[in-house]
């Protein structure tokens, strides 16, 4: 990449689950979390801030979220300020924008808060701010909300591939397992078997409960710095190292192959060149596991298996400790919950913990040098890609 | 849009009549999925006019001959606006499907469960997401025939569906009430 490099310092999250707070207070939680997980921040160095949000209009009847989010914060931003809405990629373009403005000077210190308030008393409203996500008036109106539209993916990897439940189980219960060892994941208490995933009911067949993340609520926070300040912070600084993006439709009549996601192969190839990096460099990935299916097909569009084995991938135990690259050690949106906003950086704040062998020993990977970050959002018609690692670029 | 020879629906949103229960009644506009459909609101008003006639249509390109979906007023592979309106076929072919069970958005949960799936229109190159209708238990198989169906939404606006076609009588869900004239 060009430009100055950009260090990423610390991050916090706040407890994920159903909530008894509100979108403003889940934001001053994140930023709790963020001072005291960064003692050498000081509020007036924060020069901007990214907020990672996907419809705070409909969760929480609220716009011009920024300044509300730097208000909640402590921040006083005076070089950008701003928020960022990519569904559920919010949060991830959120530090993808820092990036661009420390990368080319316009910012020295930047701090992205990532936050979502899904859970309200009216489920409906919600899935039916959800079902705004697809294409409102040609898709939406069908009915099309994420659920049907995986189970469409699956329904046809499983015809074409012979993918199995089994196979998707197998992705929710390691997961759902890694989320047992983060007190900070939604799911932290519980446990699922592939026997008891298997039972489970019906959301949108072939998808059962377990096959789908959940309306979350929490907020996320990291900081990010030019290169040269990153000393003032921390002695253990994670580089931004590459990223990518891709997206070629929004109309679900525009989404091609179903089981074939170019896009993340292509944004992935992009994240990786600029980071002069292979996947075979790649320690470990935070995968955008919003359903099983997800999960099976991202081993596939990263190259991790040939098209149609990321089934057996996982029942293989090849997305776990001890297999050929681990997948989601955080818990993914399966086992943490997904608030759309703030799950990018979540995923960041766990390559900053791994990278720094702040884990569980259960869930460290045992040499965290690289890894990868997808997000994708609505109908998979977007894929975002970030490599970070703990050496700096040469 | 060249052709405005078709005619135009009735604008604005009219009140329900009477009826707040039913799965399409009318909730507040920002909560309403279905299109603003009038010529005041639209320049595709011609497509929601045609489904008050019983036809399909979407826009061609007249300049490179790219067909569109969903309709158009400015073609994106030359960026003109020369466009046309043609029919499309309304015969399809189910390439995946799903049944929703739960999580249904507002104005849907009486629909519930209900199916939904890309279909390919015969003869042209499209493949297009829609509600199906027919029986969900058991519900349709990939490779069934499915038929366009407009309906009109209680305040008067149309809209369409695919419906499986040879489903057996008597054995489908409830649908809501429609206006006879809809189906002309
Ligand atoms: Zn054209």
């Amino acid at each position: 990449m060009n430009g100055r490099r950009v260090a990423l310092v610390g991050g916090a999250t706040t407890k994920f689950g159903i909530r008894a707070a509100s979108w403003p207070e889940l934001v001053q939680e994140a930023g709790a979390a963020l001072f005291a997980a960064v003692p050498g921040l000081d509020s007036d160095r924060v020069d901007s801030l990214f907020v990672g949000a996907a419809e705070p209009e409909r969760f929480a009847f609220q716009s011009h979220v920024a300044p509300l989010a730097a208000e909640q914060m402590g921040l006083k931003p005076f070089r950008i300020l701003q928020r960022t809405e990519l569904a559920c990629a919010s949060g991830q373009s959120a530090i993808r924008s820092a990036y661009a403005a420390i990368a080319s000077g316009l910012s020295d210190v930047a701090v992205c808060v990532g936050v979502e308030k899904m859970n309200l008393p009216s489920m409906a409203e919600a899935n039916t701010s959800m079902a705004c996500v697809m294409d409102r008036p040609w898709d939406g109106a069908h009915g099309a909300t994420a659920p049907p539209f995986f189970a469409m993916v699956a329904q046809r990897h499983m015809r074409e591939y012979g993918t199995t439940e089994e196979m998707m189980a197998a992705v929710s219960e390691k997961n759902h397992r890694f989320a047992n060892t983060n007190p900070t994941a939604q799911f932290h208490e519980k446990t699922f078997s592939r026997e008891k995933l298997l039972r489970l009911p019906w959301v949108a067949p072939p998808l059962r409960l377990g096959d789908c993340s959940s309306m979350t609520d929490g907020a996320a926070a990291v900081v990010l710095v030019a290169e040269e300040l990153a000393p003032e912070f921390t002695d253990t600084p994670v580089w931004i190292r590459g990223t990518g993006q891709y997206s070629d439709f929004h109309n679900l009549a525009h989404a091609g192959s179903l089981t074939e996601w170019t896009g993340l192969r292509r944004a992935a190839q992009e994240a990786l060149r600029s980071a002069r990096l292979t996947i075979d460099d790649v320690d470990f990935a935070e995968l955008h596991d919003c359903f099983t299916i997800s999960e099976i097909i991202e081993y596939e569009a990263l190259g991790l298996c040939p098209a149609g084995q990321g089934g057996s991938f996982v029942l293989d135990g090849q997305a776990d400790i001890g297999g050929k690259l681990v997948v989601n050690p955080r818990g993914g949106l399966l086992g943490c919950g997904h608030p759309l906003g703030a799950t990018g950086i979540a995923q960041a704040v766990e390559v900053v913990q791994q990278m720094t062998h702040r884990v569980p020993a259960a869930r460290q990977v045992p040499r965290p040098g690289v890894a990868l970050v997808h997000n994708l959002s609505g109908s998979a018609n977007v894929h975002s890609v970030m490599v970070y690692s703990r050496e700096a670029a040469a | 849009m060249s052709d405005a020879s078709l005619p135009a629906t009735s604008g604005t949103r009219p009140k329900p009549p009477g009826r707040a229960d039913g799965p399409s009644a009318s909730p507040p506009f920002l909560l309403d999925f279905f299109p603003l459909e009038g010529p005041e609101q639209t320049r595709l008003a011609p497509f929601y006019a045609a489904l008050g006639e019983g036809r399909f249509t979407t826009t061609r390109c007249r300049t490179d001959g790219s067909l569109h979906w969903p309709p158009r007023v400015v073609c994106p592979s030359c960026h003109r606006e020369d466009l046309e309106w043609v029919e499309l076929p309304r015969e399809a072919t189910i390439y995946a499907f799903s049944t929703v069970l739960v999580g249904a958005p507002l104005g849907m949960e009486a629909d519930l469960p209900f199916c939904v799936g890309l279909v390919d229109l015969d003869g042209v190159p499209l493949r297009l997401f829609s509600r199906i209708a027919g029986p969900v238990s058991p519900g349709p198989s990939i490779g069934d025939r499915v038929r366009f169906e407009p309906f009109d939404l209680p305040d008067g606006r149309r809209f369409y569906r695919f419906r499986v076609v040879n489903e057996p009588t008597g054995v489908g869900k409830a649908e809501p009430p429609r206006d006879p004239s809809a189906h002309r």
